[in-house]
């Protein structure tokens, strides 16, 4: 055990290495651990707020081979009385952001407004929104695969006072 | 435990870093552009996530957003040199924590990046390294072996959310067809009505994310041919569901001989330098030279 400690590699006639103490392999060791430990608490039990260390649950939900799909999208009326589809590209908004908060925006309807708030930052030039809407379009599924028919659902509405 | 530490050359960490670091400013710049755009996303909207309240992190602003964008990107380009790896590896690391932080508070957590941040996190561990240097490093080892881990741990606790979540009748449901119809590509489209084929692919995805640790037994030769295997689930899922997972695509190099990629430019570069010296590696083909006013005399003194 002493011996090792002290013998260098080229003794060997090897190429000289960059090898670690023992002390270090062994913090390495814990480091790794503690992580993994961390990572399998978060699949167990964890939920998305505990990211990075928190399940993997992409896709992971349970749909019935019949269960329509929901495609999200809010939409806007500004002044002139075009329709608008706010996007993350006008509106700095993910899709998947508004799905994750859409509960709030049905309870809270008038939070739709901070959604027409940040595309008029991003679009200083556009025609002001006077009423934003969350609408849930209803994919039908048949067998596991799409039935090509859908029906829109208007879930939350904020109009400008 | 030593499997942990285990050696590679220093040049394929050198590589790595390199790959790592610039795909850092590939992400801000490229793939995920969005995350600066919450700048201008009302504080109302801010849902701070676990991390975000313990430490705790701020309420975005306009300038916090922009600020922590330049400094990350500049501090990310440098750091692809390899030099200063570990003041500049941390900081990397942190910046880009906190990067994600601003880009995961607003109602979606993504799910692609957890052993790219594995990665980030144990480069600066690594220790220097140039590129082309075949000393063997435990360090560089270190860093490696446990972002493989956190790739292959990505897919095998997918497997287990889709049981925790949605128990074993996931595969025979439509999660495939809902995701088509939200986001779907005309590929996927052509693909969708074939009878049977999307609960196939939905089983086969469980069979491979359970198998995926198998990976670590195999002989090198095979483990190339899994990480192969691995690249083309990621190449279909883009093609048809339009999901990247590019960071984690990044962090799946940590299984591959980096080192010899990066062998093969330099030799193509020599080779555009001086075309009429064979690069090292092809000296064996070169014929007798006619005579000291042929190019290629010098040739083999000159590697």
């Amino acid at each position: 055990m002493y011996v090792t400690d002290i013998v260098t590699p080229e003794l060997y006639g090897l190429a000289a290495m960059d090898a670690l103490s023992p002390s270090a392999r062994l913090a390495r060791a814990l480091v790794t651990l503690a992580g993994a430990a961390l990572l399998l608490a978060g699949s167990a039990w964890g939920s998305d707020d505990h990211f990075p260390f928190g399940p993997f649950r992409m896709f992971a939900g349970v749909n019935g081979p019949d269960e329509p799909a929901p495609d999200t999208r809010v939409e806007g009326t500004d002044v002139t009385g075009v329709t608008v589809i706010l996007t993350e590209r006008n509106s700095g908004i993910r899709r998947a952001e508004i799905e994750g908060q859409q509960e709030r925006y049905e309870t809270q309807p008038e939070l739709l407004h901070e959604v027409a708030t940040a595309y008029a930052a991003r679009n200083p030039q556009a025609p002001a929104l006077v009423e934003v809407r969350l609408v849930v379009r209803w994919h039908e599924i048949r067998d596991s695969r799409p039935a090509n028919t859908s029906r829109d659902e208007v879930v939350a509405v904020w109009r400008a006072p | 435990m030593w499997w942990l530490t285990e050696a590679v050359p220093r040049g394929r960490v050198a590589a790595f870093r390199t790959l790592v670091y610039l795909y850092v400013a590939a992400d801000l710049v490229i793939f995920t552009p969005w995350v600066r755009t919450h700048a201008a996303v009302p504080p109302e909207l801010y849902q701070p996530l676990f991390v975000g309240r313990l430490l705790p992190l701020p309420t975005p602003t306009p300038l916090l957003v922009h600020t922590v964008f330049w400094v990350l990107l500049v501090t990310a380009l440098l750091a692809a040199t390899g030099r200063a790896h570990r003041l500049l590896g941390w900081a990397v690391f942190i910046l880009y924590f906190e990067w994600m932080i601003i880009a995961m508070s607003y109602g979606k957590v993504d799910h692609d990046r957890f052993a790219f941040l594995v990665a980030l996190a144990a480069l600066p561990t690594a220790g220097a390294a140039r590129h082309a240097d075949r000393t063997p490093t435990e360090r560089g080892g270190w860093a490696l072996r446990v972002t493989q881990i956190a790739v292959v741990a990505t897919y095998f606790l997918a497997f287990w959310a889709k049981v925790r979540f949605g128990g074993l009748g996931w595969a025979t449901g439509s999660v495939l067809a809902r995701a088509i119809l939200r986001r779907g590509t005309d590929l996927a489209d052509l693909i969708a009505v074939v009878p049977g084929l999307l609960i196939a692919a939905q089983l086969g995805i469980m069979a491979f994310e359970l198998l995926s640790p198998v990976v670590f037994g195999l002989r090198e030769r095979w483990r190339h041919v899994a990480v192969g295997f691995f690249y083309i689930f990621h190449l279909v899922t883009i093609a048809t569901i339009t999901i990247s997972f590019a960071p984690h695509l990044v962090a799946l190099t940590s299984f591959l001989p980096l080192e010899r990629a990066v062998a093969r430019v330099q030799r193509a570069a020599t080779r555009l330098r001086s075309p009429g010296i064979p690069a090292a590696g092809e000296r064996e083909t070169l014929k007798e030279p006619t005579g000291v006013g042929d190019p290629r005399y010098e040739a083999p003194l000159s590697g």
